[in-house]
């Protein structure tokens, strides 16, 4: 299993590289933003918008992360696919179950990347800046689970989509979906219902996925 | 253990609305060197890949160990050395890390005998699998198939585009596997001198059907082709049965017939021909007789 994580990671380098690139990008704005607000706020002129840097950062970081996350899945798939690596690795000692198995981890790990470092960026700056309310606690860890699973299931809708020959009702598919979260995150909040409703997705998602990878032909 | 190493039952496959193979029943036994042979498009690919569950049957099933194909383990496929035809080899991967790859997922690997062979095909480890000659490729995949010791050893056409000295070095390793007890193989090919030389029994499929399965020296014997002078014009009905070929010119009868014996020779006798000799045929001369139309007449 190590063997074929090794390589997809291999296969899949600039992935990760744009992975901690991005993360590194977003706690250097992070800090620095937090800085200024900080320094304005001591001498008691704002000259930074807190609403205006969250539409900011928050509607680019999403639509980089429904991006990336369908980029790398595609990818993954088409890849495989158009080279026929499956083909040749599955006539080796290795079953198409631990092939994808393999696949799925390196999608996590890339999502991890970005995620770990941001998240721990957040939970010290929340330490060191916010008001010690109630309300905080717990919040960075539900914005990470949230922002892991929408990132997840982007990644799975970009499996599907690389797998299938046809790309347009997977691609239709996946832009409805991000239709349909991100207003939702918005009303909602990172609450349990979104939760349960992307764990759901995403069960739904790999069961296709597991399906089709293993038993069309090779 | 099943003595069967590859077994068939009632094997369909369809592509597209297409019958490609057609209720196909096959049993290979172990030590075995099994030469599959047919005409492009005849089944013979489709039949190994479905073997190794790459491509899933419309119906019937398939054996391989004595495990069904759609369920073969990570543990099984160490045991099958497979060399695809048109060697699908990772192909922007560099020779050396697809060797270490392969390697790494093996779970027996002769590393002595496989630098041998790298040694003996002189591959650079250091070039990226696109950029080596067909040739090449070849040697590097059946190099990469035979350095997990396999049990089972599965060719598709694994000579296609190797010139005759690789062919020749191919061929001379395969007799080297025969000569190591127990080993099994399946090899697809089709330059039938090449299985003719290693092959002791021999498939033949035609129309999606196998139309031939019997070891080759029983093939030999099985299919006649006579030159019969008459002496007058050729009857053009000898009233025999299983008549793969006929072919007629004024006075000389040329025909092949399946499954010659005593009645057919006395059956012929009755038209008093002034002379009946029999052409040698090679397994290639029979191949072509049997994959013309009406190839039933010689299924066993």
């Amino acid at each position: 299993m190590f063997t074929l994580i090794k390589r997809e990671i291999r296969d899949h380098i600039v992935y990760f590289i744009g992975a901690a690139v991005l993360s590194a990008i977003f706690i250097i704005v992070s800090i620095f933003v937090i800085n200024q607000i900080g320094s304005s706020q001591r001498s008691g002129y704002s000259d930074v918008d807190s609403g205006m840097f969250s539409v900011g950062v928050g509607v680019p970081t999403v639509a980089i992360v429904i991006i990336g996350f369908c980029g790398l899945g595609t990818s993954q798939m088409y890849l495989d696919r158009t080279r026929k690596i499956s083909a040749f690795l599955s006539t080796l000692a290795v079953s198409r179950g631990r092939i994808l198995l393999a696949r799925i981890i390196t999608g996590i790990l890339v999502i991890l990347i970005l995620l770990v470092p941001l998240t721990i960026t957040a939970a010290t700056l929340l330490r060191l800046y916010a008001p010690p309310v109630l309300i905080y606690h717990g919040m960075v860890f539900e914005i990470f689970t949230v922002a892991f699973l929408m990132a997840f299931s982007c990644y799975c809708i970009g499996l599907q989509t690389g797998w299938n020959s046809g790309k347009v009702a997977p691609t239709l598919g996946g832009i409805a979906l991000a239709c349909i979260f991100i207003p939702l995150i918005l009303i909602k909040g990172f609450g349990l219902q979104i939760v349960v409703i992307l764990v759901l997705f995403i069960i739904a998602s790999l069961i296709r996925i597991r399906h089709t990878f293993l038993t069309t032909s090779l | 253990m099943d003595q069967n190493v590859i077994r068939v039952e009632n094997l369909v496959k369809y592509f597209d609305g297409r019958c490609v193979l057609d209720g196909i029943n096959l049993k290979v036994p172990q030590g075995c060197i099994y030469g599959l042979l047919g005409r492009n498009g005849a089944g013979k690919t489709t039949i190994i890949r479905i073997l190794l569950g790459l491509e899933p049957p419309t119906r019937g099933q398939t054996f391989l160990l004595d495990t069904d194909s759609s369920d073969l383990s990570a543990k099984l496929h160490s045991r099958i050395g497979y060399v695809a035809e048109g060697h699908n080899l990772i192909q922007n991967y560099r020779v050396g890390r697809l060797i270490q790859l392969c390697k790494d997922l093996s779970m027996s690997w002769n590393d002595e005998f496989f630098e041998q062979l790298i040694e003996k095909f002189r591959l650079p480890t250091d070039r990226r699998v696109k950029e080596l000659s067909i040739g090449m490729r070849a040697q590097l995949n059946l190099a990469l198939a035979l350095a997990i010791d396999p049990e089972l050893l599965i060719f598709d056409d694994p000579t296609l585009g190797l010139d005759t000295i690789a062919r020749r070095q191919f061929l001379e390793l395969a007799i080297d596997l025969i000569q190591r007890q127990g080993r099994t193989i399946l090899f697809s090919s089709h330059i039938l001198s090449d299985v003719e030389r290693i092959a002791d029994r021999i498939g033949i499929f035609a129309a999606g059907k196998l139309v031939v399965d019997c070891p080759l020296e029983e093939l030999k014997k099985r299919v006649k082709k006579l030159r019969v002078i008459f002496p007058e014009a050729a009857p053009s009905n000898l009233y025999l049965k299983e008549i793969v070929n006929q072919q007629i010119d004024d006075r000389e009868m040329v025909i092949t017939v399946a499954n010659w014996n005593r009645q057919k020779q006395t059956v012929l006798d009755t038209f008093k021909p002034s002379s009946c000799t029999e052409i040698p045929m090679s397994l290639e001369d029979i191949f072509i007789e049997c994959t013309r139309p009406s190839p039933e007449l010689i299924e066993s």
